[in-house]
């Protein structure tokens, strides 16, 4: 089995996808001759040519906007967005159109796309190549919502995105596209978009995270295991729709939950699961579930590692849980 | 097909005309029409005027929440659907356009059920009135976002080039829409795409209250297109024989590969802009009389007398059957019903996720009480 970088892993799915399905094509700034400006793209024009790897105009609205257009016409685009940071010129398509045409038209039309984009801190970007907008996705009606942690996942993922019927956002945590390395099988997999994946069992806390941070997660899990205690840790992979199930028998079991999102924390991903577990398992709790997410401030460059959720905070808010 | 002749040149300071204001023919050329095909258009335009008619009587009547009216654009309506090729070609209307999907055969049923927002409307009651879509007819349902429409009508027209379908995407809006960010992206990757589609700008000098010289500083519309590499056609849209041809033109440039097109037809708007608007507020009644002066059914009217095709006898028997026809769609589209509550959920997703199925049920146990 070969080992792949997240990168890598991105790139094996659209290649793949783009063989099996000759309607799967990509397109968006720098996607073409220069392979993606993180080469996600790397070598795929050289193959399938200009037409299904299209290098566009600098514009999100257009390539987003275009995407839902040749989506509702039959083909399978997957947009590239450079930066999650610059998807906003793009939003009123993929939120007035791509999200609602299959609603508004009452079913008779839909849009089968992916959009892929680049997200979250780590690389000293500044406040316009850091940010987690995953929220105002996940809050817009129509959409799915995707966050990678792992090659193996990027793989499944997206090739499961691709062949969906619905609008699918698709976020690379791009501090990791290079961080690590694993197994990913050569051939033809699928993952279920919306269901979480267990990294840890565990049965005295639960952490739940997604895509960057769950490197924080895991390293906190460790020194806690170190510690002598016993944490379950999530990786939410999909966050619209979300693994209720996973998370609710999760917490069920260990009475705890400590939420990890490098995204601002109010109105954000970390809020919703925190507060539908103390809705649905109230009575269950050991603890009031907490969060350690980003803050509510644009993303700054000199405090880029402070920023996003430490293992310092991390352990100090399990501590709070397990003291409580 | 491979198009026979160019006839019109791009970027004219006056707009192109073919039938003068009291009905003479005046271009170099012969329409090569045959009778019943003048007379269709004649008709097409009159069923448009009367659904126009029959919608205000609905949103006084309080039977409707919101139309906004077409009067003043049905030449250039009926010259977009009858370039198109039905069912074959791609149209991505605008909310003013119930003249043109009607002209399109999209069902007076369906038109009504949309209107009416209940169970006849096949988008399930789901959008404002004047938002018509049709799957069957390659109608893309009109979204409310203005220009929001044109980068999908060029992802679509990209489609088509790409699959070789043969097809072309129309897309149409008003005035204020080219003020968009949306309009630029849309129309930019189209020219650069070459891709087979036609953008048409129905411009009626309004957006809602704000005058065309607070829109742009262009000398008109069309012109814009110099910038993005196509051609511009600045196009008389009371004319409905000016609109066909120059949107056939258009429309058989971009089928045989020659790229996109902007084509503007300048228009009347009669009404207010919705019947939320009282344009009294900001036009002058003068100006409006004297645009109502400018009927472009009356121009048309004159012009097929003059070739022995209309006479008032034919002219009412028409109008007759028309509203019979309108009278009987909107009654049985009155009959449908309620859209199922339960239908909120539905089309959200191809599946309904858990989230839906808990909100769902939640309707479900309150309807139930």
């Amino acid at each position: 089995m070969p080992t792949m970088t997240l990168i890598q892993a991105i790139n094996a799915a659209l290649d793949e996808e783009m063989n099996r399905d000759e309607r799967v094509m990509l397109l968006g700034e720098d996607v073409g001759k220069r392979g993606g400006v993180f080469l996600a793209t790397e070598g795929l024009q050289q193959k399938y040519g200009p037409d299904r790897v299209m290098d566009t105009p600098l514009s999100e609205a257009a390539i987003i906007g275009a995407a839902v257009g040749l989506a509702a016409h039959g083909m399978r685009p997957v947009a590239e967005i450079q930066f999650a940071d610059y998807v906003f010129p793009g939003i009123d398509q993929l939120f007035s159109q791509a999200a609602k045409l299959r609603y508004r038209s009452g079913g008779q039309f839909s849009a089968p796309m992916v959009v892929r984009m680049p997200t979250g801190g780590g690389v000293k970007g500044g406040h316009h190549h850091s940010q987690s907008p995953e929220a105002h996705f996940a809050h817009t009606a129509g959409l799915k919502v995707i966050v990678v942690s792992t090659p193996y996942d990027a793989k499944g993922l997206l090739k499961a995105a691709i062949r969906n019927d619905d609008p699918v956002v698709f976020m690379e945590p791009k501090r990791l596209y290079r961080a690590v390395k694993e197994e990913v099988p050569a051939d033809d997999f699928l993952l279920p978009i919306g269901k979480a994946a267990v990294r840890r069992e565990g049965r005295d806390i639960t952490l739940v995270s997604y895509g960057g941070p769950m490197v924080e997660t895991l390293k906190a899990a460790e020194e806690m295991a170190a510690a002598g205690l016993d944490p379950e840790v999530i990786d939410l992979r999909t966050v619209m729709p979300w693994d209720k199930e996973t998370v609710l028998a999760s917490v069920a079991k260990t009475g705890r939950l400590l939420m990890i999102s490098e995204a601002p924390r109010t109105a954000s991903i970390a809020s919703e699961v925190t507060a539908t577990v103390s809705e649905e398992l109230f009575d269950q709790l050991l603890a009031p579930p907490l969060r350690v997410t980003g803050f509510d401030t644009p993303y700054p460059l000199a405090q880029d590692k402070l920023y996003m959720p430490t293992v310092t905070r991390i352990l100090a808010a399990a501590k709070r849980l397990l003291d409580y | 097909m491979i198009q026979e002749k160019v006839r019109f040149q791009p970027f004219s300071s006056e707009p192109i005309r073919l039938i003068d204001e009291q009905g003479r023919w005046i271009a170099p050329f012969e329409h090569g029409l045959p009778p019943d095909r003048l007379q269709r258009f004649y008709r097409d335009m009159l069923a448009a005027r009367l659904l126009d008619e029959k919608l205000v009587i609905l949103i006084r009547t309080g039977k409707t929440s919101f139309i906004a009216p077409h009067a003043g654009h049905e030449a250039a309506q009926v010259g977009i659907a009858h370039a198109l090729r039905k069912g074959h070609d791609w149209l991505f209307p605008y909310y003013r356009d119930m003249g043109l999907v009607l002209a399109l055969g999209v069902p007076l049923v369906e038109i009504f059920g949309q209107t009416l927002g209940n169970a006849a409307d096949p988008a399930k009651g789901r959008q404002m009135p004047s938002h018509p879509g049709s799957k069957a007819l390659n109608v893309f349902t009109v979204c409310s976002a203005i220009a929001s429409h044109i980068p999908p009508a060029t992802g679509a027209a990209l489609s088509m080039k790409l699959r070789r379908t043969g097809q072309v995407a129309v897309c149409t809006f008003g005035d204020g829409a080219t003020s968009e960010g949306d309009w630029h992206a849309g129309i930019n990757f189209a020219a650069v795409g070459r891709a087979p589609a036609v953008f048409v700008c129905e411009n009626n000098r309004y957006a809602i209250s704000v005058n065309i010289s607070k829109q742009t500083a262009s000398e008109n519309i069309a012109i814009k297109a110099q910038a993005y590499g196509m051609p511009g056609y600045y196009v008389d849209g009371l004319d409905v024989l000016a609109s066909y041809f120059v949107m056939q033109e258009a429309i058989e440039r971009a089928r045989a590969g020659q790229g996109p097109s902007l084509v503007e037809l300048v228009v009347h708007r009669f009404g207010a802009h919705s019947s939320a608007d009282d344009d009294s507020r900001y036009r002058s009644r003068e100006e409006l009389a004297a645009e109502r002066q400018q009927d472009p059914l009356l121009r048309y009217q004159r012009f097929l007398e003059q070739q022995g095709l209309w006479d008032a006898q034919w002219a009412n028997e028409l109008r007759l059957e028309i509203s019979k026809a309108l009278e009987a769609a909107l009654q049985e589209a009155l009959q449908a019903g309620e859209p199922d509550p339960l239908e909120m959920f539905d089309d959200v997703y191809a599946a309904r996720p858990w989230h839906l199925e808990e909100q769902r049920r939640l309707v479900a146990e309150e309807l139930q009480s």
